[in-house]
């Protein structure tokens, strides 16, 4: 059992290495992605919600200070980010589809693993370069953030990872069925941003969507730790995310399990 | 030379008319994968209006803009964004491809201007039905805004070419770089982070940078300068400028280009 367990961590760790070396291996690319993209983004959005400010009425929106939603324009982008999964999404459809998955197939390792140890490598990296660019904002902007609590938050993110890439390997065993799948990451990924709350704040939704939103797991990606590092939720919130994603994950588990397992059935290797 | 140019135009039409058929073949080749290519267009559209809607439920002015003011800026720049898409995204999307993968040789060898090969070949049929929503929701949002001057309208013949010209010549810049990198993915990642300053009235920027998206990164002659025209006292400076800009950006862009032709070398064996 441990002796299984050791190389289950190995190769795991093994693949998480290829991920960072594989994305660090164009400088150049990595920058733009961990550093321009990030600042980009965020000044866009910072200066939305300062011009909002500048001409709102009230000291106050939906019961929130300026320098709140400034902390939630700087981290949204920020964890939006980490929290969703194109590239390797992107890459485990085009193996299902190319038959390039039997390479995998055949390697003492499963598909579900060999993609999501890379995943987390790539995302470790770019999480930790790009955490700065929060960080930087929060202290010049003198935002109400409570750095104490980004550890347990980005836990939470990093558990609605596991989520995130079950979901995508649900959707790359349709291209076992399917001959173009992409359509699918694209729509799924559009929902799971508007629905982690990246971009609104679900404090400004209506009561009854609110309610909707934290009751999915999804808000668990970014609105949640979100709320938790601003001081806008205590430790029950990031509890219920928890608690929200594992029952997520029990049945995006059961139904990746049952599309693999049919999806296998049907395969035929192309050797390519 | 009136001849020659009615030739070329005449073979250029009978070409984009065959790209197209051929895309409409494409794109419905796979009925499922086509519908819900259409479903993310609008629930990527609906979520630029929700934004809006939602903060407009708790402050009354964003910019210098109402929300019918803002709807018709919002409205404008989805319809622009839109014939963009269907004319040019899926082409410039599979430019650092074709770079990294050799295959932009066969199409520099083709018979036909190279910038027209490498960003019309491929028109994206899913994205037409958000064509005629946006431009109807466009037209919504100006019957919304009190004693609006319809005859304002005509102005968009010349604002969404120089919008478009902006997004055009920005995106193939940017992809002609990719000639000059080995993987250049980040190129990608870079437009749609700067697109992003298009998406958003240019009032909420100030100083120097509403000046630089203004006059030197362009991206306000998207749809913030066309919405100006529309709702505030005709700007004749505006005006000018989105007919100078097209010459300028696609000379620009045209010699750009070129300088990357001739550092070109093929990536296919």
């Amino acid at each position: 059992m441990r002796k299984s367990f050791i190389a289950f961590w190995r190769r795991n760790i093994a693949f998480c290495k290829l991920g960072i070396v594989t994305n660090l291996e164009y400088r150049f690319n990595f920058i733009v992605d961990a550093f321009v993209q990030p600042i980009l983004t965020v000044g866009i959005e910072v200066l939305l919600w300062l011009a909002i400010f500048k001409t709102a009425e009230s000291a106050q929106i939906g019961g929130f200070s300026r320098e709140s939603y400034l902390a939630y324009a700087v981290w949204a982008p920020f964890l939006g980010r980490i929290a969703i999964s194109w590239m390797y999404e992107s890459m485990m459809v085009e193996e299902v589809g190319s038959g390039s998955i039997n390479t995998v197939l055949t390697r003492p390792i499963s598909f579900f693993e060999y993609y999501l140890s890379q995943m987390m490598g790539y995302k470790l990296i770019t999480t930790i370069f790009s955490l700065l660019i929060p960080i930087t904002a929060s202290f010049y902007f003198d935002l109400p953030v409570q750095y104490l609590k980004i550890p347990l938050a980005l836990s939470l993110v990093i558990f609605y990872l596991f989520l995130v890439h079950t979901m995508s390997f649900i959707i790359s065993t349709l291209g076992f069925f399917l001959t173009r799948v992409r359509s699918f990451t694209l729509v799924k990924n559009l929902i799971l941003w508007l629905l982690s709350g990246e971009l609104v704040p679900i404090d400004l939704m209506p009561a009854v969507m609110k309610k909707f939103f934290l009751i999915m797991p999804f808000s668990s990606g970014v609105y949640i730790p979100l709320a938790y590092i601003t001081g806008r939720a205590d430790i029950e919130l990031i509890l219920i995310g928890f608690r929200n994603v594992s029952i997520g994950l029990v049945i995006a588990g059961t139904v990746s399990y049952f599309f693999w397992k049919r999806g296998l059935h049907e395969y035929t290797g192309t050797g390519a | 030379m009136i001849a020659n140019f009615m030739f070329n135009a005449k073979k250029y039409l009978s070409l984009y008319k065959a790209f197209f058929k051929a895309s409409v073949v494409a794109d419905l080749e796979f009925r499922l994968n086509f519908v819900l290519l259409v479903c993310s267009e609008f629930i990527w559209y609906s979520t630029q209006l929700v934004l809006f809607e939602v903060l407009y439920r708790h402050t009354n002015i964003i910019g210098e803009w109402n929300i019918h003011q803002m709807r018709v800026f919002i409205f404008l720049v989805l319809f622009v964004d839109s014939i963009y898409m269907i004319l040019w995204d899926s082409n410039f999307s599979a430019f650092t491809e074709n770079v990294r993968k050799g295959t932009l040789d066969l199409l520099l060898v083709k018979p036909v201007n190279s910038m027209f090969m490498l960003s019309s070949q491929k028109i994206s049929i899913s994205h037409i039905p958000c064509l005629f929503i946006t431009g109807a929701g466009f037209l919504w949002a100006v019957a919304q805004i009190p004693d609006f001057n319809y005859w304002k309208l005509f102005w968009l013949f010349i604002l969404v070419p120089a919008g478009l010209s902006v997004i055009f010549a920005g995106r193939f810049a940017l992809n002609c770089s990719a000639i000059l990198f080995t993987r250049a993915d980040f190129l990608q990642y870079l437009w749609y982070s700067m697109f992003r300053l298009g998406l958003r009235p240019d009032a909420i920027y100030s100083g120097f940078l509403r000046f630089l998206l203004i006059f030197i990164i362009p991206f306000a002659m998207i749809a913030s300068i066309p919405a100006r025209i529309l709702l505030e006292p005709i700007n004749y400076g505006f005006l000018t400028w989105a007919l100078i800009l097209p010459v300028l950006l696609i000379t620009g862009v045209r010699k750009y280009w070129s300088y990357c032709l001739k550092q070109y070398s093929s990536a296919s064996s």
